[in-house]
């Protein structure tokens, strides 16, 4: 810049003016651009690939089997930080013993995508997947509900497990499935109780 | 605070000395080592341990180091010693700590995510306190729930078997209903005989437990800890005063819980002589009314179509006109209002004032008239004592007790605590009369089987025994010579025949009685319905206070007459004034200086008194037509009263019947106008219990919809009809009464009471006398071949009034069965079977129903739970108006039973 500063001669200025030197740079520019490929993507033709560690939008997942991971603990409702998750639980009529949530609500208006809530899951039931299109003219379709959100998770399966990977929480692997417990008949391989 | 050697407290012991962590402690010997340690102050872990029952050992947390021993010593089984040496710190007593920790939890199941004390588990606290990351060799135990039991299920897999419930049960409710027992292997908490529970579902093992293995069928699984808002409130079902937590999330109640926990496991055993912090089943089980469906949400009001939902405006605009017509075209006298006892003070005095200052008359009364009065009105005549004389430590600290007419484990079964703890640690003894073989009787020492009905027989024959044995305290009566010598000539003149064939006592078990009660330094009398429920109520009272006027025991301290009320604020209502003869304070109303000083203070004239506006003078002024209003709080006259005191024609025939309750009752059904009131869980303010003590009652929810507190509708009703009540909560009321009763709130503690029996005894007795002892009509023989059956309408443990059956949980443990509850003999020689059908006939008409065996009845005696009225047995009841006191006595009848 400091040379730009330097007065330049008349008969520079005239020469400038005459020949429209700032119209060449520009153009110099332009034309060059032209042959260089974009740094920026034509959203929303074209789309980035998401790193699988992305934190977006939560999903509730469920076992092979096609059951409820979720078991209604409420960890991830006291881990939020802002108070977006309400869990109401009770008990599951079909299998005794254990417990399930009735209700599910993720307001994902206050939620800061922090993903406390998916360490802080026993049964890795909730995960971040990468989808982050979920823009709406209506506010009230933001507080994700259960259906919701098993939908997302369904969905989004694989981006779920990814995370799950990417986040050191789960493994593909047999041996890291005592980690994925299912509660409680499956701890150490229990049988479900017999109801008298 | 003074340590006490853990059995028995009131030991004196020999002073120790010994030295914890290199300080020196002063101790009693034969504590607990434990006790010791928790009395300077450090805490070390225990999870078998709770103040309220002797040390048992089982969880080895609670390790130290006492010099001279090589291995570390489970300090709570030891007894301190002089000289001992003890170290609590350290980290080979830390490692040691962690093996027993990793013990519990190689056998626990980790299944915190679906437990339900998750976050509230002391296995938890102490696996994350003691860093145990790592479990080797993890065995759990794959056992099924127990789940036999009603209310609560058990899940052995989490249990450490730390035996706090069975101790708890064992030592402190004196049920013992759980055991250890061994099972393929495994040893399990279970209930006696490997069967479902039977028991008083009092919840103090819920409530000690210090994992979830004891679980609460009506919130399992419903909450976390960390979801509920915790409230700490007074119990609104019996005059005990128990503090409880109410739990809520969002607008439900989800559970409610006690101090009593295994959270707060450090106090002087001492301490428990007033309490030890627990719930019955019905504080405990017994929420879901607050939150209840049919609960009303709306003022309605009643057109030609029914009732029809109205807003608060409209409603109280008709309701205030109506009124203001009816003050002006009949005078205040057409109006009369009646309130329950479950309200606050300050409703009930809000109330008074309204109907007093707003209104212009003194036709009020509360739910104290159906008994209490009986009794608050005697002792105020003879002792110028208004309430119970004795609180809950010199109940405990009693050397005799004498229960007469009360089943105390059933109507107030956390003071019925208090009369165990006296048996089984300060080695009371007891004599209870009653006819049935109630659970208290059952523990009694000296059990004392009395004919059903014959309370009041019974009072007089122990005074007989009294004097004629010569068990007078020479003192008390030489004071008064007259008094004694008309006492005297009054019991002369009834015969001990009759008197044993009425009550079936002899003069022998009279005397023993007696002479047990006459003996003991600390004597304490306790009755309840079946003294001051019952015909005579009011004489009855004061033949007891005779009994301990003239062995000494009335002005003695520790001793006393005391009478338990049945309604969580019966003694409120009756201090609050709330009854058409007393003015707050308990101050007479005719009494023209304390007219004139509440005047003043209310800037009012007040009506004449008028000493006969009793609940069933207004009933019966409301009959003919004299009262044209009728102003009902949480009252419920037609489900109450017997169909023979003409209830349903009283109420049908006012022009306006105002019904304010939390739900629509039968009474609800006929008024013309029915307003939303909140349960106690939606008040702010205060419970006088039975002691005398006066309870902080705090709101957990929101009012229900449009609901309003009582006092809220009060003070509009006020201002509305011209005299401005205008109180921004129920503090300013609170400020008004603190105003006008210096002292009544005292930091809730109850102020202590001396009866004053001098004057009475000096004017006045000599009067009474002979009349309370005379010869009370009897049956006649025809009559008793005619109905042989001595029917008592009473209450059941499950229950408490009518508001309890509005509670699902109480109503899944003792729902209403339609049966009449006889003795099995009786049952056969009838030849009833479960499906036959009896008519039931009194004197006032007859109902048909089933039966069903109670093998605590005796033989000719029949009960029903005055809880329901299906059918309506209560019907059959003759109601007999006590001419003091105005009180109805209506629960006891003879019935002929035929088999159908």
């Amino acid at each position: 810049m400091t040379e730009k500063t330097e007065e330049k001669s008349l008969l520079r200025e005239v020469w400038d003016a005459l020949s429209f030197s700032e119209i060449r740079t520009a153009m110099r520019v332009a034309l060059k651009h032209m042959f260089v490929k974009p740094v920026t993507f034509q959203y929303p033709r074209e789309k980035r690939t998401i790193p699988d560690a992305h934190r977006g939008a939560l999903g509730l997942l469920r076992y092979d089997d096609g059951t409820e991971r979720c078991v209604g603990c409420d960890l991830c409702e006291a881990a939020c930080p802002s108070r977006c998750i309400k869990v109401v639980s009770a008990e599951n009529p079909e299998r005794p013993l254990s417990r399930y949530a009735t209700e599910f609500y993720i307001d994902i208006t206050k939620c800061v995508f922090c993903g406390y809530c998916v360490e802080a899951c026993p049964v890795n039931a909730l995960a971040m997947t990468k989808m982050y299109e979920y823009s709406t003219a209506d506010k009230r379709q933001l507080i994700f509900d259960k259906k919701r959100l098993y939908e997302i998770g369904e969905k989004h399966i694989e981006d779920a497990k990814r995370y799950l990977y990417a986040h050191n929480q789960e493994k593909n692997d047999t041996e890291s499935l005592q980690y994925r417990y299912k509660f409680p008949h499956q701890v150490a391989g229990l049988t479900p109780p017999q109801d008298s | 605070m003074a340590l006490k050697p853990v059995t028995s407290p009131d030991t004196e012991a020999p002073t120790i000395q010994l030295t914890i962590d290199g300080q020196p402690v002063q101790t009693k010997a034969g504590v607990s080592l434990y006790d010791v340690i928790s009395e300077t102050g450090k805490i070390i872990p225990a999870m078998c341990y709770h103040y309220t029952f002797d040390p048992f050992g089982s969880c080895g947390m609670c390790l130290v180091m006492v010099e001279g021993k090589k291995a570390p010593v489970r300090s709570c089984t030891a007894k301190a010693e002089g000289g001992m040496q003890v170290r609590t710190e350290g980290d080979d007593l830390f490692q040691a700590r962690k093996k027993a920790v990793e013990k519990h939890l190689t056998i626990h199941p980790l299944d915190c995510p679906v437990c339900d004390a998750d976050g509230h588990c002391e296995l938890q606290d102490m696996a994350f306190q003691h860093g145990v990351t790592n479990l080797v060799n993890a065995k759990p135990k794959g056992l099924p729930e127990d789940r036999r039991s009603l209310v609560l299920d058990f899940n052995m897999n989490r249990c450490i078997l730390c035996g706090e419930c069975i101790n708890i049960c064992k030592d402190v409710q004196m049920v013992d209903a759980l055991q250890f027992f061994k099972k393929e292997g495994t040893t399990h908490v279970v209930a006696k005989g490997d069967e479902g529970l039977v028991c008083e579902f009092c919840g103090d093992c819920l409530a000690v437990c210090p994992v979830g293995a004891i679980t609460n069928k009506y919130s399992k699984y419903i909450y976390k800890p960390w979801q509920l808002k915790k409230t700490t409130s007074t119990c609104a079902y019996c005059a005990d005063g128990c503090q409880m937590s109410i739990e809520t999330s969002g607008k439900a109640v989800q559970r409610v819980t006690s101090p009593l926990s295994w959270k707060n496991k450090w106090g002087d055993r001492a301490e428990t002589a007033k309490g030890h912090g627990g719930l019955c089943v019905r504080g405990r089980f017994g929420f879901q009314y607050i939150d209840s469906k049919e609960r009303l949400g709306m003022p309605l009001v009643r057109t030609e179509e029914g009732f029809v939902p109205r807003s608060w405006f409209e409603v109280m605009d008709a309701v205030v006109g109506q009124m203001k017509a009816i003050k002006t075209q009949h005078g205040p006298n057409a109006i009369a209002g009646l309130i329950t006892a479950r309200c606050t003070n300050e409703e009930l005095y809000l109330f008074q004032k309204l109907m007093r200052a707003a209104i212009g008359t003194s036709q009020v009364d509360s739910s104290a008239r159906y008994g209490h009065l009986n009794f608050t009105r005697a002792l105020q005549h003879a002792a110028g004592v208004g309430r119970m004389m004795n609180g809950y430590e010199e109940i405990t600290k009693a050397n005799v007790l004498l229960l007469i007419g009360t089943d105390i484990t059933e109507t107030n079964p956390v003071a019925s605590l208090r009369v165990k703890e006296a048996i089984r640690v300060y080695g009371a003894q007891v004599i209870v009369a009653t006819s049935r073989l109630t659970n208290i009787a059952k523990l009694a020492s000296h059990p004392l089987p009395i004919a059903a009905g014959s309370e009041r027989w019974l009072i007089q024959a122990l005074v007989k025994a009294a004097v004629e044995e010569d068990l007078v305290d020479e003192a008390a009566t030489t004071a008064t010579p007259e008094a004694f010598a008309a006492l005297k000539a009054a019991v002369a003149g009834l015969s001990w025949e009759a008197l044993t064939a009425r009550t079936g006592v002899s003069r022998e078990a009279a005397v023993e009685a007696v002479r047990l009660y006459a003996e003991a330094p600390k004597a304490v009398i306790l009755c309840a319905e079946g003294v001051t429920r019952q015909i005579e109520g009011y004489a009855s009272v004061l033949n007891l206070v005779d009994l301990a006027w003239v062995t000494g025991k009335l002005t003695r301290p520790g001793c006393g007459v005391n009478a338990l009320p049945e309604e969580a604020n019966e003694q409120g209502a009756v201090d609050m004034g709330v009854a058409s003869e007393l003015l707050p304070g308990q101050a007479l109303y005719a009494d023209e200086d304390a007219r004139t000083k509440f005047a003043t203070a209310w800037r009012c004239s007040l009506p004449p008194p008028d000493p006969s506006a009793t609940l069933m003078e207004i009933l019966k002024r409301c009959r003919e037509g004299r009262i044209k209003a009728l102003y009902l709080v949480g009252e419920n006259p037609l489900a109450t009263l017997p169909a023979s005191t003409g209830v349903q024609e009283a109420l049908e025939k006012v022009q306006l019947l105002i019904c304010q309750d939390p739900f629509l009752t039968e009474t609800g059904r006929l008024a013309h106008v029915v307003l939303p009131a909140t349960t106690f869980a939606e008040k702010d303010g205060t419970f006088t219990n039975l002691e005398g003590k006066v309870n902080r009652v705090r709101p957990a929810l929101e009012p229900y919809e449009e609901a309003r507190p009582d006092w809220e509708i009060f003070a509009a009703l006020g201002t509305a009809l011209g005299y401005p009540m205008e109180y921004e909560a129920a503090q300013d009321v609170q400020r008004e009464i603190m105003k006008l009763l210096p002292g009544y709130y005292n930091l809730g503690e109850p102020r202590p009471v001396t009866a004053r029996p001098e004057g009475y005894l000096r004017d006045g007795y000599v009067r009474e006398v002979a009349a309370r002892y005379a010869a009370n009509t009897d049956r006649t023989e025809t009559d008793q071949a005619v109905r042989p059956f001595a029917l008592t309408i009473g209450q059941v443990l499950y229950h408490s009034g009518k508001l309890s059956a509005r509670a699902s949980g109480l109503l899944q443990l003792y729902p209403s069965k339609g049966r009449l509850q006889m003795n099995p003999e009786d049952l056969a020689q009838l030849q009833l079977g479960p499906q036959d059908v009896v008519r039931v006939t009194s004197t006032r008409g007859s109902v048909e129903l089933r039966t069903g065996p109670n093998h605590d009845l005796a033989r000719g005696t029949c009960f029903f739970p005055d809880h329901f009225n299906e059918p309506p047995v209560k019907d059959l009841a003759e109601c007999v108006v006590d001419p003091t006191t105005g009180v109805p006595a209506f629960k006891f009848t003879h019935v002929a039973i035929e088999k159908l």
